[in-house]
C-alpha cells in the first residue's frame, strides 16, 4: 500500500506540474515590436550603406511614401500616395500591420518636415527589421498654402568657421573706416483724396 | 474477466510475492511515461518562434525617448557654459576627424560616427559623470548617435540643436538686428557678439580692447578625466 500511496502522490504532483506548464505557455504574451538589429549592426549600416534617396532618384512606381508629419500638417498638404503615420505612432498595432505589408516589396520611403525629423522614425523602424527603408532627403515648405518640395543636402557645412575666424582677425588688423550713413531720400507718396459728397437725403 | 479478477486481487488482498513484482514494473513503467511527457513538452520549446536577445531599452521606451524634443541644448545655452567653465558636460563631436581638425567646439572630443561603438570610445559615453553632448554640422549624425547609445540605456545623452552650422549663425555670426526689432532682440545680439570675441571673432570696432585681450582668446584646454567602468570577472551560473 505504501507503493501505491507513493505512485499516487508523484502522478498527482506531475499532473500540477504539466498543468502549470500548459497555463504558462497559454497565457505566454508574445512581446512586440522587438529589434532586429542590434546597435553595432545598425551603426554599421549607417556608415556602409547610402539610406537618403533625393526626390529625382524616387521611383514612384516601386516605393510607398511614408508622411510621418502629424495628422495636422498632413491633411494641409503631402506628397502624392503618402500614408501617414506620425512619429509617436508607428508602433501602434494598426501602423505595424501596415508596415508588414509592405516589408517585402515595394521600398518604404520616410519623409517628414526636413531630413531631420524623419531621420528618428527611419532609424527607428531599421531597428525593428524594415530593411527596406529609404530617407528622402527634402524639406517641405509653404508658400501661400501651397507646398514646395526643396532638396536638402544633409549634414552640409554652411560656411568654414576656422576661415571666418582667421578673417575677422585679419579684417580687425585695417584701419576702421567709417562709413556714412546715408540718410535715405524721404519718399513722398500722394494720395488721392476722395472728394466729399453731397449729402443724400434718406427716404 | 481475468484482468478484472486479477486487478481485485492487486487492490483488494494483502500483496504477495508476484503482485509485488507486477506493481514494481507498473511503477517503473509509470516514470518511462512521466518522462516521455517531460520530453515532449521540452520538444515543444523548440517549436516556440526564436527571439533574439534584446539588446538595450524596449523600443517603445525609445521611440518616446525619441519623439521628446528634450535632449536639444541649444547653441545659446552651449555658448554659456562653455564661457563659465561649467565642468559638468564633454562635448562630443561625431563627424569626421579632418572637418573635426579643421574647427570644432573648444575641448571637444572626436569619435567619429562610425567609431562610435569602440572600446576607446565607451568610457567617454557610458558614465554618470558628464552630461554628454553631441553635435556635428547639422543635428543629423548627431541625433544618430544619440539613439543609438540611447537605446543602450546610457545616460546624460543630449544634442546640440542645429550643430555647427546654428553654432555658426547664432554664436560666430550672429545676425545685426534691424532697426525696427525689439529690445531683446538687440540684447541677444550683444550677448552673443560677446560671447563670439570669446571664441576668437575679432570686430573692427573692438580693436582697442582687442590688443590687451589677443594672448587670452583661445579657450584654456581642460582635461577630461573619465573613470573607466572595471571590467568585473565572469561570474558562474548554477
Amino acid at each position: 500500500m505504501k507503493e501505491l500511496e507513493k505512485i499516487k502522490r508523484i502522478s498527482i504532483a506531475s499532473t500540477l506540474f504539466i498543468l502549470a506548464v500548459l497555463i504558462g505557455v497559454l497565457t505566454f504574451e508574445r512581446p512586440k515590436n522587438m529589434y532586429a538589429f542590434n546597435t553595432e549592426n545598425t551603426l554599421e549600416t549607417l556608415t556602409t550603406t547610402s539610406y537618403l534617396i533625393s526626390m529625382d532618384e524616387l521611383d514612384k512606381n516601386n516605393s510607398v511614401l511614408i508622411d510621418v508629419r502629424s495628422q495636422y500638417e498632413y491633411e494641409k498638404g503631402h506628397l502624392e500616395n503618402a500614408i501617414n503615420m506620425a512619429l509617436p505612432e508607428i508602433l501602434t498595432e494598426e501602423n505595424q500591420l501596415i508596415l508588414n505589408d509592405l516589408k517585402d516589396g515595394k521600398t518604404m520611403v520616410v519623409y517628414g518636415k526636413n531630413v531631420q525629423e524623419a531621420n528618428m522614425p527611419f532609424l527607428m523602424l531599421y531597428q525593428l527589421g524594415f530593411t527596406n527603408i529609404k530617407l528622402l532627403s527634402v524639406k517641405l515648405d509653404y508658400l501661400q498654402n501651397k507646398l514646395i518640395v526643396s532638396k536638402e543636402e544633409v549634414e552640409k557645412p554652411v560656411s568654414n568657421i576656422q576661415d571666418f575666424i582667421n578673417e575677422s582677425v585679419k579684417n580687425s588688423k585695417k584701419p576702421i573706416v567709417l562709413e556714412k550713413v546715408k540718410a535715405e531720400p524721404k519718399r513722398v507718396i500722394t494720395v488721392q483724396k476722395k472728394k466729399k459728397k453731397p449729402v443724400e437725403g434718406g427716404c | 474477466m481475468w484482468l478484472e479478477k486479477k486487478l481485485k486481487k492487486c487492490f483488494t488482498h494483502k500483496p504477495y510475492k508476484m503482485d509485488k513484482k507486477k506493481i514494481a514494473r507498473v511503477t517503473s513503467f509509470r516514470y518511462q511515461i512521466l518522462a516521455l511527457i517531460f520530453i515532449l513538452l521540452a520538444g515543444g520549446l523548440v517549436l516556440l518562434p526564436k527571439y533574439q536577445k534584446q539588446e538595450g531599452i524596449k523600443s517603445e521606451a525609445l521611440l518616446s525617448h525619441a519623439t521628446s524634443p528634450e535632449r536639444y541644448i541649444s547653441t545659446d545655452q552651449i555658448a554659456n557654459k562653455i564661457i563659465n567653465k561649467d565642468p559638468s558636460f564633454i562635448l562630443i563631436d561625431v563627424r569626421e576627424e579632418e572637418s573635426f581638425k579643421n574647427y570644432s567646439l573648444p575641448n571637444a572630443i572626436n569619435i567619429p560616427l562610425a567609431k562610435l561603438f569602440d572600446e576607446e570610445s565607451l568610457p567617454y559615453l557610458n558614465q554618470s559623470q558628464f552630461d554628454v553632448v553631441f553635435f556635428s554640422n547639422d543635428h543629423f549624425y548627431a541625433d544618430q548617435a544619440w539613439m543609438l547609445c540611447n537605446r543602450r540605456g546610457f545616460k546624460n545623452l543630449r544634442v546640440l540643436n542645429g550643430g555647427l552650422n546654428t553654432w555658426f549663425t547664432t554664436i560666430i555670426n550672429p545676425e545685426k538686428p534691424s532697426q525696427d526689432m525689439p529690445a531683446e532682440a538687440f540684447e541677444l545680439y550683444a550677448t552673443r557678439k560677446a560671447s563670439s570675441m570669446y571664441f576668437g571673432v575679432f570686430y573692427p570696432d573692438q580693436q582697442a580692447v582687442a590688443e590687451e585681450s589677443i594672448s587670452n582668446t583661445p579657450a584654456p584646454k581642460k582635461v577630461i578625466t573619465v573613470q573607466k567602468k572595471k571590467k568585473k570577472p565572469v561570474e558562474g551560473g548554477c
